[in-house]
């Protein structure tokens, strides 16, 4: 048994001629490939489909879930099966979006290490005397994202595959412009390290929440299954036990103990910048699970656990 | 309570846009009657303290902004404040070299004639409830002119004082010291001139959008 489906942009314009025939059976994911086969320009993961808003109503409207039925959507056995699609633009997959971003760290803060001729372009002569901090905080800047790259490849599992195109672009801008920042003092002729003790306390604490954050980052995937599905669950286990969001907050504190070892303004920016914006993320997860698990319909309520920052949120 | 507040806020609101444009108003009377009594290397000397007074007050709108008080967002503000006080205070003040310039009067005369415009049209806004149509239309469509040679006397005076920022160590920090950072005024300068063009783009085309809304709301309304 087939049936029809027509599908219409948000202003009710007719996308696909005749829309699409699917089986009865078909899921949503068959729905996206076959629009798909019909028009090659909208490749799966560029696809939002919605049902139609009823004239009037107010409120979001309802995305399909790929693994649900179509049917499921249609109760009431109607003739014309409608959905809206939205065209989200070019997306890249999370995996190429955040290599991008890091390998862009990685490369750009050896060149100022390796090529002193740099500063000698910009005017600063003479000999130049590398300090152990400098040659430490490459080791450590490197091996940061270096194990961000090797996290995205075989640790994380995401749940939407796919990020618009235009926020490669902004994010590259912003890890590339704040690598070539630090890695401008960092490696400075003129850099004054701190104290060998404030050093190595601070790598030495960077190092270990580096190793806390890996390990946040396990408990992460396993409470996914290997395709993304499992959607939102609650963490459990090792720090997150006490924040929500405690990925963030040892990543945070990584950066702090890499900022007390190195002591630079541009390094602190850094940490503000990043450390706001991981806030942001955190504060909406904390709200969207607390939403989630509510306790009620059997569902588990959301334990009282701190959103990113102990003990201030 | 509520209505004791809004009208505080009322009388608040119309006190201090009466009150810079006053000092506007003086900026323009002191700028053209120099230009007609003397020449444009007079000009700064004669507007230099109600300028400064003015401009520098504009930063109570942000404050304005932030708490509530008016709705204009506060992205819009902060680059055009930024900007003005950029060249009044670490231009025009700090490099007198810069003062005789004749970029300074065409500067003085674009800011003054659109503040005019802008504080007489909120002050009349929160004293008597609305504006006169022929005012709304001005203050959406003089920018067309002001904007352009406004942007021009700024970029333009920034770029003459380019030689007198380099010659001069003011406002940099050197290395080496203690917390490894370094700030050069000359190439921040060189940024900032680099932010104009698709800073005063995007303003241009902000006003351009205003524009529509507000001309075409009053068109709506009788």
């Amino acid at each position: 048994m087939n049936m029809k489906v027509l599908v219409v942009s948000r202003s009710g314009r007719e996308i696909i001629k005749g829309g699409v025939e699917l089986k009865e059976t078909a899921i949503v994911s068959d729905l996206n490939r076959a629009i798909h086969h019909r028009m090659r320009k909208y490749y799966p993961s560029r696809q939002r489909l919605t049902l139609p808003l009823q004239p009037g109503s107010q409120g979001k409207p309802v995305v399909l879930d790929p693994r649900k039925k179509v049917r499921e959507y249609f109760r009431g056995n109607e003739e014309k099966l409608t959905v809206v699609l939205k065209d989200l633009g070019a997306q890249v997959s999370y995996k190429t979006l955040f290599f991008w971003e890091y390998l862009g760290p990685l490369i750009i803060y050896p060149i100022f290490y390796y090529y002193p001729a740099i500063y000698e372009y910009i005017g600063y002569t003479g000999e130049r005397i590398i300090h152990p901090a400098q040659t430490y905080a490459m080791y450590y800047w490197c091996f940061h994202y270096f194990k961000r790259i090797m996290e995205t490849f075989f640790i994380h599992r995401f749940s939407h595959a796919t990020s618009p195109l235009s926020n490669v672009f902004r994010n590259c801008a912003y890890y590339w412009s704040f690598g070539a920042y630090i890695a401008y003092f960092v490696n400075h002729p003129l850099y004054t390290p701190v104290s060998d003790l404030q050093m190595k306390v601070g790598f030495g604490f960077g190092l270990l929440c580096q190793v806390a954050n890996f390990y946040c980052h396990i408990l992460l995937r396993n409470l996914r299954g290997p395709s993304g599905e499992g959607g939102y669950q609650i963490p459990q286990g090792f720090l997150f036990n006490l924040v929500t969001c405690a990925n963030y907050t040892t990543e945070i504190y990584q950066w702090l103990g890499f900022n007390i070892a190195t002591q630079t303004v541009a390094g602190y920016v850094f940490l503000v910048v990043a450390a706001s914006i991981m806030t942001n993320w955190a504060l909406a997860k904390h709200r969207r699970l607390k939403k989630i698990f509510d306790g009620k319909e059997g569902k588990p309520k959301y334990p009282r656990r701190w959103m990113i920052l102990p003990p201030f949120l | 309570m509520a209505s004791f507040l809004s009208t505080v806020r009322r009388v608040y609101l119309t006190i201090y846009n009466w009150m810079v444009f006053v000092g506007w108003f003086q900026v323009l009377y002191l700028a053209l009657r120099t230009l007609y009594e003397t020449d444009y290397t007079h000009v700064y000397h004669a507007v230099e303290k109600p300028l400064q007074l003015a401009q520098t007050a504009a930063v109570l709108e942000i404050l304005h902004g932030l708490v509530g008080l008016v709705r204009s967002p506060v992205t819009a503000t902060l680059p055009q404040i930024g900007s003005r006080l950029y060249v009044t205070w670490g231009i025009l003040w700090s490099f007198p070299e810069t003062r005789t310039h004749v970029l300074v009067s065409s500067l003085v005369i674009s800011w003054s004639i659109t503040e005019i415009i802008r504080y007489s049209f909120f002050g009349l806004k929160e004293a008597l409830g609305f504006a006169p149509s022929w005012l709304l239309w001005l203050r959406y469509s003089t920018f067309f002119i002001f904007y352009p040679t406004g942007i021009t006397s700024e970029v333009g005076l920034i770029y003459i004082a380019l030689p007198y920022i380099k010659a001069s160590d003011k406002y940099c920090i050197r290395m080496p010291n203690k917390w490894n950072y370094a700030f050069d005024y000359f190439y921040a300068a060189i940024v900032a001139l680099g932010i104009y063009f698709p800073g005063g783009l995007h303003m241009y085309l902000y006003m351009i959008g205003q524009r529509k809304k507000a001309l075409s709301k009053s068109g709506k309304k009788d």
